[in-house]
């Protein structure tokens, strides 16, 4: 077991006031809260963080926690010391508020598993309905155009017949429907947390990302593509192979094309009842002057065109 | 796991702009349906239908209502500040997406 620095996880010197305290979870919990922060890491912090505050606003927690000395390094191998906790009366009783059961294993040696009085929701009465359950799940831009079977593992803390928390691993194959768009989410009824009693289960609710992809960027259910193309091809109009999701198709470019133009493929984005958009950006690409015949095909542009790009700045 | 769990493809039901009524927004949030109305009152979430009997909530109304609970009990955030926040969080996903959808990320 590692010991945990509360006070290094909530940046404050080991004589902070109760106030500072307060002050300090404030200010980190919205910087780490998972609903504001994009931080990669923000829900694991934010957890850290509750915990931390859970100990350090409880006077007694507090000085319990103090007791076990400065001289612990963050991460370093702990054992409480033998009657570590004497004089207090927090063990096994309900002084921990809170999810306590996200706790790390540090926290529940020293302070128990208390706060779980109000867990075993959902088992109250005889025949309860299990809680529906919520996961977030990444596919493939691929997935929603030909729809898919994907196979899903979801860990769900559960608690046995002694109340402890376990955390259950279990894989689900779900079927993609053709045209779902990041964001929409699915239901899977009687999918969620076990009634109890002769109660039905709850539902689970998959809600649908898209993973990055290499050439193509979604937006609701436009899908953007960028597309290189020479000064030549956008300057005298041309016809070029462009890749999609369904395969690769032939697309006109008008003459004197500009950088950044769109040009759009009705109906070619995400299918479904209203189908996406498809659109190719152009990306104008310079060949490199680095040959002789290429310097010298600049150099007669720059002789017989009369082109300034810099007209509308004024100079 | 045996071998039927293996095989056996769970096909789900897409939520769409209308699918979800109160009770099964209440059960998805875990939340008793006061809540909901009173985060509807706030215009955090807007239903379709005209009464109460006939709303009916999107996979969006979903997401906003989960963080809004999550805000109220982590944060200590009021229903005035939430619709404030989430506004304000969605304006910022939407400058994201149009940054990505320029290459700019």
């Amino acid at each position: 077991m590692q010991y945990k620095d509360y006070y290094k996880i909530m940046g404050l010197s080991r004589d902070a006031t109760q106030d500072e305290i307060k002050r300090a979870y404030r200010k980190l919990a919205r910087k780490y809260h998972p609903d504001v922060s994009k931080e990669k890491d923000a829900e694991a912090k934010f957890k850290e963080l509750g915990e931390a505050y859970e100990v350090l606003k409880d006077p007694e927690k507090r000085a319990a926690y103090n007791q076990l000395g400065a001289d612990w390094k963050a991460g370093q191998d702990f054992r409480p010391p033998p009657n570590w906790n004497e004089g207090f009366e927090f063990k096994g009783g309900g002084f921990t508020g809170g999810d306590a059961g996200a706790f790390s294993d540090f926290f529940e040696q020293l302070f128990g598993r208390a706060g779980f009085g109000g867990a075993d929701r959902g088992q109250y009465g005889f025949h309860a309905r299990g809680q529906d359950s919520h996961a977030k799940i990444y596919i493939d831009l691929e997935d929603s155009f030909n729809g898919a079977t994907r196979n899903i593992s979801l860990s769900t803390p559960e608690m046995n017949a002694q109340g402890q928390v376990q955390v259950k691993h279990r894989s689900l194959n779900i079927k993609i429907p053709k045209g779902i768009k990041p964001g929409q989410h699915i239901r899977l009824a009687g999918q969620g947390s076990p009634g109890s009693g002769k109660g039905e289960a709850g539902d689970l609710f998959l809600e649908i990302a898209f993973n990055n992809h290499p050439l193509y960027r979604v937006s609701e259910t436009d899908v953007y593509l960028d597309l290189p193309v020479t000064p030549w091809e956008a300057a005298l109009g041309a016809k070029v192979k462009v890749p999609t999701p369904e395969g690769p198709v032939d697309l006109k470019i008008p003459p004197n094309s500009k950088q950044g133009g769109k040009l759009r493929l009705t109906g070619r984005g995400l299918p479904g009842q209203k189908p996406g958009d498809f659109y190719v950006v152009l990306q104008i690409a310079l060949p490199p002057a680095t040959s002789g015949q290429a310097k010298a095909l600049y150099e007669k542009m720059h002789q017989e065109l009369d082109f300034n790009p810099r007209q509308a700045l004024g100079v | 796991m045996n071998s039927h769990d293996l095989t056996c493809v769970h096909t789900g039901t897409v939520i769409e702009e209308d699918s979800l009524t109160l009770g099964q927004l209440c059960r998805a949030c875990d939340v008793h349906a006061d809540w909901i109305i009173s985060i509807v009152e706030e215009s955090i979430i807007e239903p379709q239908g005209e009464n109460i009997r006939l709303w009916r909530f999107s996979g969006k109304c979903l997401l906003r209502a989960r963080s809004a609970l999550r805000l109220q009990r982590d944060l200590g955030v009021n229903l005035a500040g939430i619709a404030l926040a989430l506004d304000l969080m969605e304006e910022l996903e939407n400058l994201r997406a149009q940054m990505k959808t320029l290459g700019h990320s």
